[in-house]
């Protein structure tokens, strides 16, 4: 194309500088590839960033690769295509794994251009934003969808249980006894299930509720062994012993509560639309803020994906940050939200009622999710060779908690032999 | 045994067996909220049949991909025959110098799991530009140590005399495979060819290795499209797509079960 | 020279790519790490003290002792139930051969509705019947029965066609001859013709259940992942994990290094006996 234009360019240039403008640009349009994960929940927001970003200028041109099924599969994508260089130039991973790919160098640190940019507060990136994708020691990426842990409940169940579904409790005290009052309901009806599987996503929104970490500041030690690990891990064991949580296994919980079998369920806002989809009018389904733990301290983990550049060539990857720069900003965060439902990752489009309050208006399940932005922080990742390993020793001493196979003192000493062992050797 | 218990007792049996595909196929005609209940109901209240398998069409080009089956699968099972009818022959009826050593490879082959060789095999298509292409779907497949193993099985049972007679007729090596070992081993190929052809169809590791772009994605695939752990899988889509992926299958063995059956006979399977 | 082709591939496609994971058993190699260092024998070293594949060998060799003879029986009473009569025949095999063909990724979803402790229909019949179903996929005692179960249910079928092929290979005569010797039953007809004659078929079949259940991969990937607490840990998904998920792969390099020994031994023994028989009959 840009060949077969040369001869008019070079007409058009001795005629009118101006009119070569355009031309130019036309000329040094750079074609970039981007991939992502899970379809299923991204592929209609990616469609619509895409959409808008092409409208908006006509520098870059954005092909998205196949996606990966899921973040796990993303990432091996990403490591495999670092041995062969067959790398994408804009990537979106699971924000737990951005430090991996930071710490190997498979993407870019984006200060520089974040600096470029000027002040970033004003672009939407305010501080804790910009923590989110700070991992490693850089700015790896930039968040592109976040979630937090919310409640589920069962309104009808509330009810029959004598429970009041306008006064969820705001204290896990307060969520055991409704559970145990659900329970008592019998028929196979279950009153709560926390979402201790899978990784360590959900139990690190304990230990972070107790205002507490999972390594100390120098990452040399674990920093759950104190009362902040132990009251997590007990609260756990409450919740199985005194709320009569089942041991429910991959999915099992979805599937009591969409039966209207389980009372009340914690896990992440991004089910939000499958949960709804699942239950349909079988009863009513409320979504409401977890119960705070410590309320000057406490935190949660955000979990989601988050945007990073992967691109070998300067000039590709100074093309994929305009990408990145709009797939974050508030007009492509406010897209991202209307089509997945979760939290917005630009501070313009949570603060202007302009972008979001019609959405959250008629979609009242999303809230609770945006009502917990101020006391998000990072999901840790784990530094070192074994970063993902550690996350499966913490589940699986966690299941010991579940069936009730050890207290709560020895699983914490054990988990801190075990992760101990797979820290980085200084 | 009489008619009656007999049939009575496979009927069981068989519903047993058919339970999970029972409720597939009943999931992929539901709404979403229809899915799980507390009475088992096969029956949808309201059909979604037409949005549930829509939506497989809509979003993904089945079509397509069901193709790239029959051509990966039909194309990895003629390299497969090819390779293992010859190698089969000769593991069971000549007698060379390492023959032990090679049969030993054979079972050695059996046991490595697909994931082992995968990244050096990636690697190596990834530095050849092989990638997102045909053959780097086909490649690494050419070679069934199983089928190997099944037509030695086969081979060994095969008369001796009958093999004798052709040499004495005065064919070399070459045209006795050609003309007597060939037209001998259809029943086996066909055995053979319905375990090979299930197994790539169903592939879900490799593909995704090697397709990142384009649509050369394997029937299989299509139905991971609509998992989606973190958000909870549409179940209904997942479903839909897993009876349409599956269901050439089923159509292909029922064709195919007659001179399956017999090829699996005449091999004698006799160790 | 007939061999030639099939070697060539086997080199490239199989013993190529296997060799150079061996050699990684040496190194610490991480995927999408620029390069590995050469750690000799640390990685089997390691591996001794690896409380992940200590279970993981455990409940491999449980799992194959437990698939490998039931789904065995499985098929042989399916296919001698399906030649005992007329009826049926083409339909019945269809149907038990349907797992073969099924897609775990679907199915999944599938086992834990029908799995489910309290609104899974399997537990739903048990209470039905006056018993309390336990937590099949939950509970550490339960998993690797039911991922045994699931197992059977798999293999049954392919098992089945085996036999079904040795059953039609024997000839009718013998069991004419048999019933002129005095064996009148339909037991004693089994236990005088088709069980020695299909002998050789069941060592097959065993050879090849054996590995199927050792490869096991599927059920645990899509239902369990190894829990709860390594309860169904199976090797090829350690080797999975380890070399995918935490993405160790030299340390993935050595189990699967040490796996490929342990069991090619166990085959060998095995192909032994195998051949040992086969002389008898």
């Amino acid at each position: 194309m840009t060949q077969t234009f040369a001869p008019t360019r070079r007409l058009l240039m001795l005629g009118s500088g101006l009119l070569a403008a355009p031309s130019i640009a036309r000329a040094q349009t750079v074609a970039i590839t981007a991939h992502y994960s899970m379809p299923a929940i991204f592929k209609a927001a990616q469609d619509a960033v895409l959409e808008a970003f092409h409208a908006s200028q006509s520098d870059v041109r954005v092909t998205y690769a196949n996606p990966t099924p899921s973040y796990e599969d993303g990432a091996q994508l990403l490591l495999r295509g670092a041995a062969t260089n067959q790398l994408p130039d804009v990537t979106f991973q699971g924000l737990n794994r951005m430090r991996l790919f930071a710490e190997r160098g498979i993407t870019r640190d984006l200060r520089p251009y974040l600096a470029a940019e000027g002040n970033p507060a004003e672009l939407g990136y305010s501080p804790p934003l910009l923590a989110i994708g700070f991992q490693g020691g850089q700015q790896a990426g930039l968040p592109f969808a976040m979630s937090n842990p919310i409640a589920y409940y069962n309104v009808d169940l509330f009810r029959r249980a004598g429970l009041n579904p306008d006064a969820f409790p705001t204290t896990w005290d307060g969520v055991i006894e409704a559970s145990r009052r659900i329970r008592a309901l019998g028929d196979g009806v279950e009153g709560m299930f926390y979402r201790w599987p899978g990784d360590d996503w959900m139990f690190s929104a304990l230990l972070f509720g107790f205002g507490g970490n999972m390594l100390t500041p120098d990452e040399r030690d674990v920093a759950f062994t104190g009362p902040e690990g132990l009251g997590a891990v007990r609260l756990l064991d409450r919740m199985v012993k005194e709320g009569g949580m089942p041991n429910f296994a991959g999915t099992a919980d979805l599937q009591a509560f969409a039966a209207g079998k389980l009372g009340m369920m914690f896990r992440t806002t991004a089910q939000v639309r499958g949960i709804s989809e699942s239950v349909g009018r079988n009863f009513e389904l409320r979504t409401t803020i977890m119960p705070v733990i410590d309320p000057v301290n406490g935190r949660l983990p955000t979990g989601g994906a988050g945007a990073m550049i992967s691109a070998r060539d300067d000039n590709r990857a100074r093309a994929a940050w305009k990408f990145v720069k709009f797939a974050t900003s508030a007009e492509g965060t406010t897209l991202m939200v209307k089509n997945t439902g979760y939290v917005p990752t630009n501070q313009i489009a949570i603060d202007d009622p302009r972008y979001l309050s019609d959405f959250y208006r008629d979609n009242p399940l999303f809230q609770p999710a945006t009502r917990q932005v101020g006391i998000m922080k990072p999901w840790y990742s784990f530094p070192g060779a074994n970063s993902v390993r550690v996350t499966q020793v913490m589940v699986d001493n966690l299941a010991r908690i579940a069936e009730q196979r050890a207290t709560p003192e020895q699983v914490v000493a054990d988990m801190a032999t075990e992760v101990r062992r797979l820290l980085p050797r200084a | 045994m009489k008619a009656a218990p007999r049939l009575i007792l496979l009927s069981l049996l068989a519903v047993l067996v058919l339970l999970p595909y029972i409720w597939m196929v009943s999931v992929s005609l539901k709404p979403r909220s229809e899915v799980f209940s507390a009475t088992l109901s096969l029956i949808p209240q309201d059909w979604a049949a037409a949005q549930n398998y829509g939506r497989v069409l809509r979003e993904i080009p089945i079509g397509r991909y069901l193709l790239n089956g029959v051509f990966v699968c039909g194309a990895i099972l003629a390299f497969q025959l090819a390779f293992a009818i010859p190698a089969g022959y000769a593991l069971a009826k000549l007698r060379f110098p390492g023959r032990g050593a090679l049969f030993a490879f054979v079972m050695l082959g059996l046991l490595v799991p697909a994931h082992v060789p995968a990244i050096p095999l990636y690697i190596a298509a990834a530095n050849a530009g092989l990638l997102n292409s045909y053959t780097a779907l086909i490649a690494p497949f050419t070679i069934s140590v199983f089928g190997i193993f099944l037509f030695r099985q086969f081979f060994r049972a095969m008369p001796d005399e009958l093999l004798h007679a052709a040499r004495v007729d005065g064919m070399n090596e070459a045209s006795v495979v050609l003309r007597v070992v060939l037209p001998n081993a259809w029943p086996a190929a066909t055995a053979f060819a319905i375990f090979s052809v299930v197994a790539h169809w169903s592939d879900l590791f490799w593909p995704l290795i090697v397709v990142t772009e384009g649509d050369l994605y394997t029937p299989a695939l299509g139905v991971l499209w609509f998992r989606a752990e973190e958000a909870g899988d549409d179940y209904g889509a997942l479903m839909a797509a897993a009876v349409m992926v599956t269901a050439p299958l089923v159509i292909a063995f029922l064709l195919a079960q007659r001179r399956f059956i017999e090829g699996m006979t005449m091999s004698g399977l006799k160790g | 020279m007939l061999t030639g082709p099939a070697m060539l591939a086997y080199l490239a496609m199989l013993l190529v790519p296997t060799l150079a994971v061996v050699v990684l058993a040496f190194t610490d190699f991480e995927l999408g790490m620029p390069g590995f260092r050469w750690v000799g024998f640390d990685n089997f070293a390691d591996l001794l003290t690896d409380r992940t594949v200590a279970a993981s060998v455990r409940n491999t060799a449980l799992y194959v002792a437990i698939v490998t003879p039931a789904s065995i029986l499985a098929g042989l009473g399916l296919a001698l139930l399906i030649e005992s009569g007329l009826r049926g025949k083409i339909v019945f095999r269809a149907i038990f051969f349907l797992p073969v063909v099924s897609l775990m990724v679907a199915m999944a979803t599938a086992w834990q509705y029908l799995l489910h402790p309290t609104i899974g229909p399997v537990n739903a019949l048990l209470r039905m019947i006056g018993l309390a179903g336990p937590n099949w996929l939950g509970s550490s005692d339960w998993v690797l029965i039911s991922l045994g179960a699931i197992g059977v249910w798999e293999n049954a079928g392919f098992n089945m066609v085996l036999v079904l092929a040795g059953l039609t290979a024997i000839p009718r005569e013998l069991y004419a001859a048999a019933e002129v010797d005095g064996a009148r039953s339909a037991v004693a007809r089994f236990r005088l013709v088709t069980w020695p004659l299909l002998g050789p078929t069941m060592l097959l079949v065993t050879t090849i259940t054996t590995i199927r259940s050792i490869r096991t991969f599927d059920t645990v990937a899509t239902l369990t992942q190894g829990g709860p607490n390594k309860a169904s840990e199976m090797i090829v998904w350690t080797i999975y994990q380890e070399g995918f998920s935490f993405l160790r792969m030299g340390y993935a390099a050595a189990l699967t290094v040490v796996f490929l020994i342990v069991v090619l031994v166990v085959m060998l023994v095995q192909t032994r006996i195998i051949e040992k028989r086969t002389h008898y009959a």
